[in-house]
């Protein structure tokens, strides 16, 4: 019964891979500002991984996914290895920015104006998530809410096929 | 006697027969033309955008395109044609940069380069391959209407045909 229980009470991922044209390629590349003012560039995180996430505040598989994400960056903050950064997509800068404060989420997001950088990585929706390597090559393409086990073993698999 | 009992006086005069097939393809061919030729004219900056969004899918849709839609990725790919449209890029340009993001999943029309281009080579080889057959056909037909009957069987058929017209009701 608890394992019933634990099973039902369970959130469900709905993140699947999916192909993109960039994938192998170089990623492109990155200029912008963050919600709080700084100015950010993809190759500054050359050297670790980057998880790139495309959400919304409003979208419910954003919000699913986001204590995942959260433990994900902590975690990979406190090793240095892998770096989340954010794109706000299909919503408003301060809708993003109080949704990042209040779950939590401090790393980087960045204010996408015209939707420039969702273009650039062909986004369709959200949440969308990209896999970039320390050598700035885009290496998954993450469509649906993301669980940190789903992210791990991403990042695991990605690193064990040395990219 | 030969099987063939169709006299030579019926059967009518090639050209007479062929003009109205030639004015039917003269026809078709223009409108072909007429129609591939595509836009006419010097087009403003809005009219290029909206041919280019028209033919571009909305990639959150199903089987809109962003011409269509009011999703934000559609709103988004809008501006952006209208941007690279303003830069002076190229339709091709554009679309390639497009495929580059989404794959040829992104184009409503079949791109006419490369393996896709049998998309539109292959109804044409088919239309082609129709029109010979077609020809094939009549001219075979026209053939077996103006074999030579020998004036023997002529005879048989005359002598048949007033008989039954005597003979009739």
């Amino acid at each position: 019964v608890a394992l019933v229980v634990v099973l039902a009470t369970r959130p469900t991922y709905g993140a699947t891979e999916v192909w993109s044209p960039l994938l192998g390629q170089q990623a492109p590349s990155i200029h912008s500002v963050t919600l709080t003012g700084e100015t950010y560039d993809l190759s500054q995180d050359r050297g670790r991984w980057v998880v790139l996430n495309f959400f919304a505040s409003w979208c419910a598989p954003c919000q699913q996914e986001q204590a995942d994400l959260v433990a994900f960056a902590y975690r990979h903050q406190a090793i240095g290895d892998a770096a989340l950064v954010s794109v706000v997509f299909n919503d408003s800068n301060s809708a993003a920015l109080a949704y990042q404060r209040q779950t939590g989420a401090t790393w980087s997001t960045l204010s996408d104006p015209g939707s420039r950088i969702a273009l650039a990585f062909g986004v369709r929706g959200q949440p969308e998530t990209f896999l970039v390597s320390p050598s700035g090559r885009v290496v998954a393409h993450i469509d649906g809410a993301m669980s940190t086990a789903f992210l791990d073993a991403q990042l695991t698999r990605a690193e064990a096929a040395g990219s | 006697m030969s099987a063939v009992g169709v006299g030579r006086g019926r059967v009518k005069r090639p050209t007479r027969r062929a003009l109205p097939w030639a004015v039917l393809v003269v026809v078709v061919a223009v409108s072909l033309v007429v129609g591939a030729s595509g836009r006419s004219g010097r087009e403003t900056n809005a009219q290029r955008s909206a041919a280019i969004d028209a033919h571009i899918k909305c990639p959150s849709c199903d089987g809109l395109s962003v011409a269509d839609s009011s999703a934000a990725i559609a709103v988004a790919i809008r501006q952006d044609v209208a941007q690279r449209v303003r830069n002076g890029q190229s339709d091709a340009d554009i679309e390639e940069y497009l495929v580059s993001r989404y794959g040829q999943g992104i184009l409503l029309r079949p791109p006419t380069r490369g393996a896709t281009s049998l998309v539109w080579v292959v109804p044409g080889i088919a239309v082609i391959g129709g029109l010979i057959g077609l020809g094939v056909f009549f001219w075979r037909r026209r053939r077996v209407e103006s074999l030579d009957v020998a004036e023997a069987d002529r005879l048989v058929v005359a002598r048949a045909l007033a008989e039954s017209r005597a003979g009739g009701p």
